[in-house]
């Protein structure tokens, strides 16, 4: 049974997340370890079992990067290793350009205003992507596919850049 | 016509007995048992009539005392009288002098695993904390009249996996069944939640500010249709109204003159007068503090309210920085707030009402005994596990408060399993070989947030040999991690390219290994053998009636899901294992035991996925 089976979803991208929520906490009323606390200890061995499959498939669906991956998985199109390069070289000045923007941040007149604009920038580039990831996704063809898988990967840089950005904030304005 | 009777999903057709089940609070400064009585949860009194045990034990000529009665040496036999050992449960020697300079405890024991030496010899802070458990689940038993099917234990939520496991370990040296370890900030939710829906309340945020004598939690929880979500999780386990004591001694060390090291009396004298000190500035201005100093004078000194929230307000903020990052953790705005929950004896302090009252913009509510509160929401919990409630609603959905991870090349932390994510969880890593040839890796397995191996908490180094020899990356070595509903972890690790699973020695690296557990069971019982031949076929019966009688409920709910063959030898297994457990021959029974868990298990499989498909039949029926 595949996540979205388990969960009674349609395989697709746009999941209702709200939908989704109540169904993961429907089916762990049913298996989570609490309701076998008194059984024997080959229920529980199994209740743990099952529901540790069910909150993973539950982050799977529910984080959007997650879930593409995933679906990319079920077509039969594995993601490289992290290790792997990325051969699209516009892209990559372009993850140095953003770096750099995030560099110069602490050194700003008006740190909050620099922090603020490059949150917006990763934002727009990031909703971007992602619209073409979703249709290329949607597309479903191989060689769509194979688009979508790479601009999952490039997607997830925006994410790292992201969480710099945030380190950067809490070590900025802590104490 | 007679009607025929169609039983709930889920729920016997049997009534079953009523199972004891009691919560404990096994705090750092005070302990609490409680029951649910008729729909009540209440705490349980002991004879004289107090429900709050002090966590302390004493070990005197006369025997080991504990609670009030112990207490009563803390002053003029310190060294033989343990207060607040959950401090330094799960802790090493140097985490323990750098953090409490002024113990007046004498330490033995190598650097992860101290103990204390007092008259009755080297004792550690495990079987302190289990003199405590055995103690309350005795008072339970004598007021409930009966044998306790298990017990819910409360942890700080931010306890590491080091304390949660010794503190499990306090439980099986104290004899009894843990049904679950329980967050204290979740426990107190479940207090107040269940309380909320009463009024009709049953969704919304709630954040739980959970400040005891030793530690400090806040959770971030969603309440939903009887299912509490903890969102994100955050705190100090070394943080608490303890250290506001400690301050004050500082404070009072210096304006009457004194000069350390002080003698370890004089420490709990000063300790004591700064713990009366903070409680009297509850209510009071000003508190005339009085020592009586080792010449035989008299020192006296005035304290003002206004001086004691100076010192403390530096510790106040430490918790509200905590908030914010749970806050954030939890991508949750503070307005979002339906909620916030005050537990634990410290947040009877002005000063730290007053600042979360302004930090989360909310009157905080304390309808509940912030003493009380988180053992009456753990026996509402230990109610429900022992299976008295089969239609109960209502559910926790935790977190773990810390990542965890493992040691890469250069003394890096790669983590595996990020904090906060909802347990149970197992995740996967992959790793390779660093050399040609290589055949052997060490693995070290670490908690917390840092990017450096030094400063994370190490948990345990395995060892994993009989790696084929290939060329340096070429070995897949796949470590697993598996963290359950209690929040404790364990670890495997197999190499994936040569198919063979190859073995792991696991050395925790604090705590106590269970050949030592097993030891000191032994050595605390009289006719050691015996006695643990006995609780052994106690626990093996017990098992067993368990197994029986699950079996039996799924046949009569179930039996369709199998076929005659399968019935038939099922039904045989099940004769066998009530014979057979009606002896005395321990091996006999473990083995019945695998016999009919081996004829269930797709049976089980079976049912839990037929249930799944019923519960979302509902769902999907409600949504059109």
């Amino acid at each position: 049974m595949n996540y979205f089976e388990m969960f009674g979803l349609e395989e697709k991208f746009a999941v209702d997340t709200q939908q989704l929520a109540e169904r993961f906490q429907t089916i762990q009323k049913t298996v989570h370890p609490d309701r076998f606390a008194h059984a024997s200890s080959q229920e529980q061995l199994l209740a743990v079992k099952k529901s540790t499959v069910v909150n993973d498939a539950y982050q799977t669906l529910k984080k959007p990067l997650k879930r593409a991956e995933y679906m990319l998985t079920l077509r039969g199109v594995e993601m490289p290793s992290e290790q792997m390069t990325i051969g699209d070289n516009a892209f990559l000045m372009r993850q140095m350009e953003l770096r750099e923007m995030l560099e110069d941040v602490k050194f700003s007149d008006d740190v909050d205003a620099a922090v603020f604009e490059a949150t917006q920038i990763l934002d727009m580039e990031f909703e971007q992507l992602s619209k073409a990831m979703q249709l290329a996704l949607f597309e479903n063809s191989e060689s769509s596919n194979l688009k979508a898988c790479e601009d999952v990967r490039k997607l997830k840089f925006y994410q790292k850049l992201h969480l710099e950005l945030e380190r950067l904030e809490e070590q900025l304005f802590d104490d | 016509m007679a009607l025929l009777q169609i039983a709930e999903p889920g729920q016997s057709t049997v009534p079953h007995e009523h199972r004891l089940a009691v919560g404990i609070d096994l705090g750092t400064t005070n302990s609490l048992v409680a029951t649910v009585k008729s729909g009540l949860s209440e705490t349980l009194n002991d004879a004289n009539g107090h429900d709050i045990l002090p966590s302390v034990v004493s070990y005197q000529e006369q025997g080991v005392l504990v609670g009030g009665d112990a207490k009563a040496f803390a002053i003029s036999d310190p060294e033989n009288t343990i207060v607040s050992a959950k401090r330094l449960i799960g802790r090493s020697l140097t985490d323990i002098k750098n953090k409490y300079h002024s113990l007046p405890y004498q330490f033995c024991g190598d650097e992860n695993h101290p103990s204390f030496v007092t008259r009755s010899g080297k004792i550690n802070p495990v079987q302190v904390s289990a003199e405590i458990l055995k103690n309350l689940s005795q008072r339970a038993q004598e007021a409930l009249g009966g044998e306790l099917t298990g017990v819910v234990i409360t942890v700080p939520a931010y306890f590491d996996d080091a304390q949660r496991q010794s503190t499990k370990d306090a439980a099986t040296l104290a004899g009894v069944n843990v049904l679950r370890l329980l967050n204290e900030p979740t426990a107190a939710a479940v207090a107040y939640g269940l309380d909320n829906t009463q009024e009709g309340q049953q969704e919304g945020i709630i954040a739980v500010y959970d400040l005891g004598g030793g530690t400090f939690d806040i959770s971030i929880l969603r309440l939903n249709k009887g299912v509490f979500e903890v969102l994100a999780t955050g705190g100090d386990s070394a943080l608490g109204g303890d250290d506001f004591d400690v301050a004050l001694v500082d404070y009072l060390i210096e304006q009457a003159n004194l000069q350390r090291p002080l003698s370890p009396s004089m420490e709990r004298q000063l300790l004591d007068q700064a713990c009366k000190a903070k409680e009297a500035l509850t209510l009071a201005d000003s508190h005339q503090v009085s020592l009586s100093l080792a010449d035989g004078g008299e020192w006296l000194g005035q304290l003002d309210k206004s001086t004691f929230e100076q010192l403390i307000k530096p510790l106040v903020a430490k918790t509200l920085r905590a908030c914010r990052r749970a806050l954030k953790d939890a991508e949750i705005e503070v307005c979002a707030i339906n909620e916030v929950v005050m537990v634990g004896g410290s947040t009877r302090v002005p000063l730290v009402r007053s600042e979360t009252e302004k930090y989360f913009d909310r009157k905080p509510l304390t309808s509940i005994d912030p003493d009380k509160v988180v053992a009456i929401g753990a026996a509402i919990q230990a109610d429900i596990l022992a299976g008295n409630k089969p239609d109960n609603e209502m559910l926790l959905l935790d977190v773990i408060p810390l990542s965890l991870g493992l040691e890469t090349m250069g003394g890096l932390v790669e983590k595996v399993i990020s904090r906060n994510t909802t347990i149970p969880v197992a995740k996967a890593q992959e790793f390779t070989t660093f050399k040609d040839g290589q055949t052997a890796m060490a693995i070290h397995v670490l908690q917390g947030e840092r990017e450096l191996v030094d400063d994370c908490r190490s948990l345990a180094r395995f060892e994993l040999r009989g790696i084929p020899a290939m060329t340096a990356g070429a070995a897949h070595i796949r470590v697993t991690f598996k963290v359950d509903a209690d929040g404790l972890l364990a670890v495997s690790a197999m190499e994936k390219s040569s198919g063979v699973e190859s073995s792991i020695e696991v050395k925790p690296s604090f705590g106590l290994a269970e050949h030592e557990i097993a030891e000191m069971l032994k050595a605390s019982m009289n006719n050691a053998e015996e006695d643990m031949q006995a609780r052994m076929l106690k626990e093996q019966q017990v098992e067993a009636a368990r197994v029986i009688e699950s079996v039996q409920s799924a046949l009569a709910m179930d039996s369709h899901l199998l076929s005659e063959q399968e019935n038939t030898d099922i039904t045989q297994a099940i004769s066998e294992l009530a014979k057979i457990s009606q002896g005395s021959i321990v091996n006999d029974i473990e083995k019945t035991i695998e016999k009919l868990n081996h004829h269930t298990a797709s049976f089980a499989e079976k049912r839990m996925d037929a249930s799944i498909r019923k519960a979302l039949a509902g769902q999907t029926v409600d949504d059109i």
